[in-house]
């Protein structure tokens, strides 16, 4: 480590009476390389198997913003089925290899590239996943009846729901992840919550409609 | 009763006590109070016939000390002094009935003895009667014409002539029988007294009574007893006859004083009390007595009695119901039949009186018509366009479909907008307004083509094609359709055959043979084919003749 700090040679005149102080010594910040003692850090995200194929289709956009832009290394461990990322010398910020494994994470939930990438370019953009069993217990048909609700026909009520509040929501089984911001996830969540409670579609497009009309006034 | 002997005693006595100088009566002396005894006494005994209810027949100076003679005279004295100063009040009233005393002192004087003269025999009924004969005297008998106590006094007039004669029998009989009868409770006479008091309230005695109250008392006390004797009981009428006195009408007067004088009912001091049946009595008796009055009142009396009968008048009608006019909310039962007709009635109409329909006001209203028609303006009623309050809102639209954008692009266009509007890429409303205003552009073209009044270029979109075929003027001319557009038409459509078009001038005369040739052929050819059509024809013709004939026919 090169030092860079300055030393003042003190007079040989003043050496009777304490001389002025060093000056407060000035230290660039510190490179994500640098940071834990030089040491490189890793993260790992495993690959469920119904993501495997769909990951190979699309592993050239994935690789591409990571390597390119976020300048954090990235493999695909085959035996392990699981995708590392490492900090390389170059990595600008720390913070660039969480959004990297937020982003490759994303993915692995059910999102796809394009949507997840929105994570790699926004901060504050978070992933909010919870089950069907923790907003209302259901059981067989049900529970079919509820994630059909959920859809729509077509997946026109999702695609509703994602369009107003300018979220993107996967359902997987009875998993509902949601990818957007702090307060769109809450609507999208509120939509998603009353639907699997049971009521009707046009009841949650109503209220959509007037808590978007408010949030977009708002601005 | 004083002889003359006696009174001139009296008299001595008295000139005695005079003439005693007034240092002598300083100490006592026997004989000067033997002699103011005995002259009291002599006075107590005057006195003793005026004061008919004192308890002492004579005063006692026996064995009595100053004291107790002088309470003796206190006890006489009292109440004929009250009776005295009554009289006194009469006579203010009525002076000219002094003058009639003296006559009914003197005529009475004779009574008085030849009453003694019979009832030797009865000394107590004697001694009372004679009593009260001199009282008779005092009193005045004038008393009785009062108008206020006339009727009273006549009441008491009948009552004392029943008492006294029921008295003079009773008492004949033996003196007080029981022991409740004394001097003063007569029994019988407060019976006598209840019935006349009874036959008073039921009957209209007094009318009678009173209607022939002037000229002479006796006259009337006559004619009252001979009422009475109608109207009274048969004992009254026995006593009557029975006379014990013989002059009975003389005696009248004195007994009905007497009885009136030991009888004083509650009406000899306050005046008669007002009865129902008794009210048209007290009215006609108060017009006689009126009539009587007026003729002594002096003028401001007569102005007092005005003012005071206009104000019983008034009073009178204050207190009868009011009339229906002054009542507050009379409905027709209340009042008399058509009384409302009768009387000018004031209130408000609130009601618009209704037109009246004449010929004028109808000519006048179809004028007004006719004139509007031709104005052409009418009271239409318009409505009022309502202003909008505020923008409307922009009702956003739910999109079902999967977005084409990524959500990447989605957070950059809104932050975009944020910072940059200008720069911000339509939105999909933007595009749709882009398309519905060209449509709408269109749309407006075509109507202004349909009412050309005014000239209105084709709208420059970029977008359109334009025609190059067409000619420059027919892109100017905005022709109707119904117009035919030959010039529209191509040449295709103008003549569509093949390209050797020669006139007959311009043909060669190979050509000019060729040409007939070709026409020969085309005749023959059809020559030949309307034989062979016509063949066929006839052939079916024959065949079909057999069967049809009979069908023509």
């Amino acid at each position: 480590m090169q030092s860079s700090m300055d030393v003042e040679t003190v007079s040989s005149q003043t050496q009777n009476e304490p001389g002025p102080l060093p000056p407060k010594p000035l230290f660039e910040p510190l490179k994500a390389h640098e940071m834990s003692d030089g040491r490189v850090q890793f993260r790992k995200v495993n690959v469920p198997p119904h993501r495997y194929s769909p990951l190979k289709k699309v592993w050239m956009d994935i690789y591409t913003p990571i390597f390119e832009q976020m300048k954090i290394d990235i493999r695909m461990n085959l035996k392990a089925r699981r995708v590392e990322l490492k900090t390389r010398a170059d990595t600008p910020d720390i913070s660039n290899l969480q959004k990297c494994a937020d982003f490759v994470h994303a993915f692995m939930l059910g999102f796809d590239v394009i949507d997840a990438i929105a994570l790699l370019r926004l901060d504050e953009l978070y992933v909010e996943s919870f089950e069907i069993k923790d907003v209302k217990t259901l059981r067989g048909e049900h529970l079919s009846r509820a994630i059909g609700r959920l859809s729509g026909k077509g997946g026109k009520t999702k695609f509703a729901i994602e369009n107003a509040t300018k979220t993107r929501i996967v359902i997987a089984d009875t998993k509902i992840h949601i990818l957007g911001s702090f307060a769109n996830i809450k609507i999208a969540r509120d939509s998603l919550c009353s639907l699997i409670l049971g009521s009707p579609a046009g009841k949650v497009y109503s209220k959509l409609r007037a808590v978007t009309a408010r949030l977009a006034e708002r601005f | 009763m004083a002889t003359k002997s006696e009174a001139s005693l009296n008299l001595d006595l008295l000139h005695r006590l005079k003439s005693t100088e007034p240092p002598v009566w300083l100490a006592p002396r026997a004989e000067l109070s033997e002699t103011a005894r005995k002259a009291s006494k002599i006075i107590f005994s005057y006195l003793r016939p005026y004061a008919p209810k004192s308890p002492l027949d004579q005063l006692l100076i026996e064995g009595f000390d100053a004291e107790q003679i002088w309470q003796q005279i206190d006890l006489q004295s009292q109440p004929l002094l009250s009776s005295l100063k009554r009289e006194v009040k009469k006579f203010e009233k009525k002076p000219e009935e002094i003058g009639k005393i003296r006559e009914v002192l003197e005529g009475e004087k004779k009574v008085v003895e030849s009453v003694g003269k019979v009832l030797e025999g009865e000394r107590r009924v004697l001694a009372v009667e004679s009593d009260d004969f001199d009282e008779d005297l005092d009193d005045g008998l004038d008393d009785d014409d009062d108008d206020d106590d006339d009727d009273d006094e006549e009441e008491e007039e009948e009552e004392e002539v029943e008492g006294s004669e029921g008295e003079e029998e009773k008492k004949g009989k033996g003196g007080p029988e029981g022991g409740i009868e004394d001097e003063f409770l007569k029994i019988n006479e407060l019976q006598e007294y209840l019935e006349e008091d009874e036959a008073r309230e039921y009957g209209l005695k007094k009318d009678s009574n009173d209607s022939r109250k002037k000229g002479g008392r006796r006259v009337l006390d006559n004619e009252e007893d001979e009422d009475e004797d109608e109207d009274e009981d048969e004992e009254d009428e026995d006593e009557e006859e029975l006379g014990v006195f013989g002059d009975s009408d003389d005696n009248e007067e004195e007994d009905e004083h007497r009885q009136k004088l030991e009888n004083a009912g509650y009406e000899d001091f306050f005046g008669k009390l007002e009865e129902d049946s008794g009210l048209d009595d007290e009215e006609d008796e108060d017009e006689a007595v009126e009539t009587k009055k007026n003729d002594n009142l002096s003028t401001h009396e007569k102005q007092s009695e005005q003012l005071r009968a206009e104000i019983e008048k008034m009073e009178k009608a204050n207190l009868d119901p009011k009339t229906w006019t002054m009542q507050g909310e009379v409905t027709a039962a209340q009042r008399p039949k058509n009384s409302a007709l009768e009387v000018d009635l004031d209130f408000q109409h609130n009601v618009r009186p209704a037109p009246v329909i004449t010929e004028e006001f109808t000519a006048s209203l179809e004028e007004m018509i006719k004139k509007r028609i031709i104005e052409g303006q009418f009271d239409d009623v318009e409505k009022a366009a309502s202003l909008p309050s505020k923008a409307p809102r922009e009702l956003k639209e739910l999109d079902e479909n999967k977005s084409k954008k990524g959500l990447a692009e989605v957070y950059e266009e809104e932050y975009v907008q944020k910072t940059n509007p200008a720069a911000a890429p339509l939105t999909f409303s933007d595009e749709q307004k882009k398309e519905a205003s060209m449509l709408f552009k269109k749309l407006c073209l075509k109507l202004d083509a349909l009412s050309h009044f005014h000239f209105t270029p084709k709208p420059v979109i970029e977008d359109m094609s334009i025609q190059a075929n067409v000619p420059a003027l027919a892109m100017e001319e905005i022709a109707p359709v119904a117009v035919s557009d030959a010039a529209m038409l191509a040449p295709e459509e103008v003549f569509a055959g093949r390209g050797d078009v020669k006139e007959e001038a311009e043909l060669t005369k190979a050509e000019r043979k060729r040409r007939r040739a070709s026409k020969k052929r085309k005749f023959k050819a059809e020559a030949t084919k309307r034989m062979t059509a016509k063949k066929a024809r006839d052939n079916t013709l024959l065949n079909d003749n057999d069967g049809d004939y009979l069908i023509f026919s």
